[in-house]
């Protein structure tokens, strides 16, 4: 995919509540690009050149991208949990989001997708993730599969890891291990994508080459936060049970069970090494 | 330009389609050009001009007649509006011989070729695909595409476009049979269970006009309203339109050059006498074995094994939990329905498809004779209401295939024998593949509502899947007398493209008669753009 110069560049990122989509619009906004979020609850009133309203669970409007060149698509509703429904909003909603994207001639679309998108996965996240992908694919456009995203205030996964490392006793799943990536890392990658001349359609991972075990990651937290480094090994299978049971009983849980299955049952490599080598893309490795 | 096209098939289709929108070319198009037997034209004719409830019974019994069993396939060989003309020798089987099993009525000698009985299904090569030949799937794009907005083209935008994109846009289906249906809602209902085991479901993509099926049920049979697409159709429009001429009753024996000016030498089938036609170009579009045949009889690769790839074909019989009510193919399309795809890599490449066909008079009278007594009726009937097909197929790199080897014939008036035989591979892997496919479709059986019958899965025979070729692939940089460029030329021709699937690199599990059309297509628009410049 290649961004001609014909337009000044305008990026849209959808997903702008979020923990990565703000980060980012942040970055990109201080690297002086020119970048319209698109979220829910904006009014009328704002200036479309800034934020767009937007929603996963409606088709885009005609008008939703113009002028738009480059769209990094990182919306994600974690908090519908039912798979059908789930399907439907993420899925269903993020092909139409692409679909649109590409009717409306911009020139590049960035999907945010997760390292528990990869061939073989059976976590529910990760299937749904891989099914966007083939479709970003099939349109000739660009992946992002970012690992465990941490650093400072930190969102999403790191954010429930950040809670478990706090108390007492930390939980520690053997052989569990996972992909990590600096948030400062995550921006500048995207930033480099978004201005890059031509990225190839492909999948790139976005993550240090070497997975952290998961017992290094969760006494790193503890111990950044200044907490206990008592740990507890605890096979995993058994709570993985416990989740699934708790959940078929609508017991609100910090974890879900889909979430544990990413962490034990990671992705083996970090894809598109070869392109991120092209573009000079560099992870630095797990500390904190 | 004059240009001479061998063949009137799907591959002689995307060649004419470039051609006449590309060029102002001079056409002759040179075609054994079997026809349908005239009292069953005349009465898939009279059928066509009445609706189903006005069809007298005797027209509907000539051209009803369901597949044939024969002794060494499973499958049966399909009949059209009740003839085998697609099927049947003309003069371009003479000299055929096959052993092992492998399937001889292999190329078709009639107008449209195969296409008058195909399964009609449509679906681009997956991207991956192209990751073993010498172009990407970018470069066909606009051909597969050039195509889809030519014929007729159903289909809907689901799960399988994550691999096999539409493109262009296409009519809807009408509406499926009770059985695919549920088995779609079970795939809906459960999309997540059945993704985890590496298995998509969605509807079929037909080359067919779903706006116009008025759901008679005979697809298989032949449609009587032309619903379905042949290549005939594209060749009698541009008859009509005066674009092309159409020469048929010709058998062609003998292709080369002479100072570079291309010639055909064909024998009348009226006649018997060769004749010489001449041309600045020649494409040859016999099929992928009629052209390996024409080709090694031309530059006399006599006695040499020639391997054609094949996507093998096997049976997969499932039965549903739960009968269907009405056990009749009248108010339906009974065409393949759906598809169940199972990506054995992330790229795409290593992909097998499993096409889903609803009941059809074809699967009553195919059943086991001990279930057709009447005391044994009823049981033979409940286990056809829960009866699903699956035609499945494995990519041409997991498949056997089969050899040719062509012997130099005793006259220059007569085809060159050719003898096909089993490739000397003991099957292992193809075995172990279908033992992987069985696992996953074993795996998702509760979720989707049926369940495969184990006892009856079984590989067809060689060449019955009608997915091959590769004789002489593209290749960038091809090896003399093997190989063809980029637009079908093999050593020392320079005007004769080949323009079948004798050029395919591989060939995948995926429907490949668009394909076929798609870089047919590609390669007429290349050498009219050459000749252009």
């Amino acid at each position: 995919m290649t961004v001609t110069e014909s337009r000044r560049p305008l990026i849209g990122v959808t997903g702008s509540s979020g923990y990565l989509g703000r980060t980012l619009v942040a970055h990109l906004r201080a690297a002086d690009l020119e970048v319209v979020e698109y979220r829910r609850g904006v009014d009328d009133e704002m200036n479309p050149g800034v934020a767009r309203s937007f929603d996963l669970a409606r088709p885009p409007d005609a008008d939703t991208f113009q002028g738009v060149t480059c769209l990094v698509h990182a919306a994600w509703d974690l908090h519908e949990t039912d798979p059908l429904r789930a399907w439907e909003r993420n899925v269903e909603g993020s092909k139409q989001v692409i679909a649109a994207a590409v009717a409306a001639g911009i020139e590049r679309v960035i999907f945010v997708s997760s390292m528990s998108a990869y061939f073989g996965t059976r976590q529910d996240y990760g299937l749904m993730k891989l099914a966007v992908e083939r479709t970003v694919l099939e349109m000739d456009h660009v992946v992002v599969r970012p690992g465990l995203v941490y650093g400072d205030n930190p969102g999403g996964m790191a954010q429930t890891l950040s809670k478990l490392a706090g108390l007492p006793v930390i939980p520690i799943f053997r052989g569990a291990h996972l992909f990590t990536l600096h948030v400062d890392d995550f921006v500048a990658a995207v930033t480099t994508l978004v201005e890059a001349e031509s990225v190839p359609s492909s999948v790139i991972g976005l993550a240090h080459d070497t997975p952290t075990p998961f017992r290094e990651i969760m006494l790193a937290m503890a111990s950044s936060a200044g907490n206990s480094k008592k740990t507890l090994t605890i096979p995993w299978h058994v709570v993985l049970g416990l989740l699934r049971v708790l959940e078929r009983l609508n017991v609100p849980l910090p974890v879900r069970s889909d979430s544990l299955l990413g962490l034990v049952r990671s992705a083996a490599i970090v894809p598109g090494r070869d392109v991120a080598e092209y573009l000079a893309l560099s992870f630095r490795e797990f500390t904190l | 330009m004059k240009v001479i096209i061998v063949g009137a098939g799907p591959a002689a289709a995307g060649v004419a389609l470039a051609l006449t929108s590309t060029s102002n070319a001079t056409i002759q198009v040179l075609d054994v050009g079997g026809r349908l037997e005239e009292a069953n034209d005349q009465a898939r004719a009279r059928m066509s001009k009445a609706s189903p409830e006005d069809w007298a019974a005797a027209d509907l019994r000539a051209v009803s007649q369901t597949a044939i069993v024969s002794e060494h396939h499973r499958i049966p060989e399909k009949r059209n509006f009740g003839s085998d003309f697609s099927f049947g020798n003309f003069g371009q089987l003479d000299g055929l011989s096959s052993e092992g099993g492998v399937n001889s009525r292999v190329i078709s000698g009639a107008y449209g070729g195969f296409s008058n009985t195909w399964g009609a299904q449509l679906m681009v090569f997956s991207d991956a695909t192209f990751d073993g030949w010498p172009f990407p799937r970018s470069e066909l794009e606009p051909d597969y595409r050039a195509i889809l907005a030519t014929i007729p083209y159903s289909g809907e935008v689901d799960d399988l476009a994550e691999y096999f994109p539409l493109w262009g846009p296409a009519d809807p289906l009408p509406s499926l049979s009770e059985g695919p249906e549920r088995i779609l809602r079970g795939y809906e209902r459960h999309r997540l269970q059945v993704r985890r085991q590496g298995v998509l479901l969605g509807k079929a993509r037909l080359a067919f006009k779903g706006r116009d099926c008025v759901s008679c049920g005979l697809c298989m049979t032949g449609c009587p309203y032309s619903v379905i697409y042949s290549a005939s159709q594209t060749f009698d429009d541009l008859v009509r339109r005066r674009r092309i001429d159409y020469t048929g009753g010709y058998l062609a024996l003998r292709l080369g050059e002479e100072d570079g000016r291309p010639f055909v030498a064909a024998r009348s089938l009226a006649s018997g006498e060769v004749e010489i036609f001449r041309a600045d170009k020649v494409f040859v579009a016999c099929g992928a074995l009629g052209t390996t045949r024409l080709v090694a009889q031309s530059l006399g690769l006599w006695s040499r094994r020639i391997h054609m790839k094949e996507s093998a074909q096997f049976l997969m019989p499932m039965l549903a939990l739960r009968g269907i009510k009405d056990l009749s193919q009248d108010g339906t399309f009974t065409l393949n329905q759906f598809n169940i795809v199972m990506p054995f890599d992330e790229s795409g490449h290593d992909i097998v498809q499993i096409h889903g066909y609803p009941f059809n008079a074809a699967m009553d009278e195919a059943l086991p004779s001990p279930l057709t007594i009447p005391v044994f009726r009823g049981l033979g009937t409940m286990l056809l209401r829960r009866l699903t097909v699956g035609l499945g197929y494995l990519p041409s790199w997991w498949s056997p295939g089969f050899d040719v080897s062509v012997e130099r014939p005793d006259s220059d008036s007569r085809l060159a024998s050719i003898a096909l035989s089993p490739s000397t591979g003991d099957g292992s892997q193809t075995r172990r593949k279908l033992r992987a496919v069985t696992r996953r479709l074993v795996m998702v059986a509760p979720s989707l509502g049926v369940l495969p019958v184990l006892s009856q899965i079984s590989l067809s025979a060689p060449a019955k899947s009608y997915h091959f070729g590769g004789s002489f692939p593209h290749s960038r940089t091809p090896k003399e007398g093997e190989e063809t460029d980029l637009v079908g030329r093999l050593y020392p021709w320079r005007n004769i493209h080949l323009a079948d699937a004798s050029v395919f690199p591989t060939v995948p599990a995926t429907t490949f008669t668009l394909s076929i059309m798609a870089n047919a297509h590609r390669i007429a628009r290349s050498v009219a753009k050459d000749d252009r410049d």
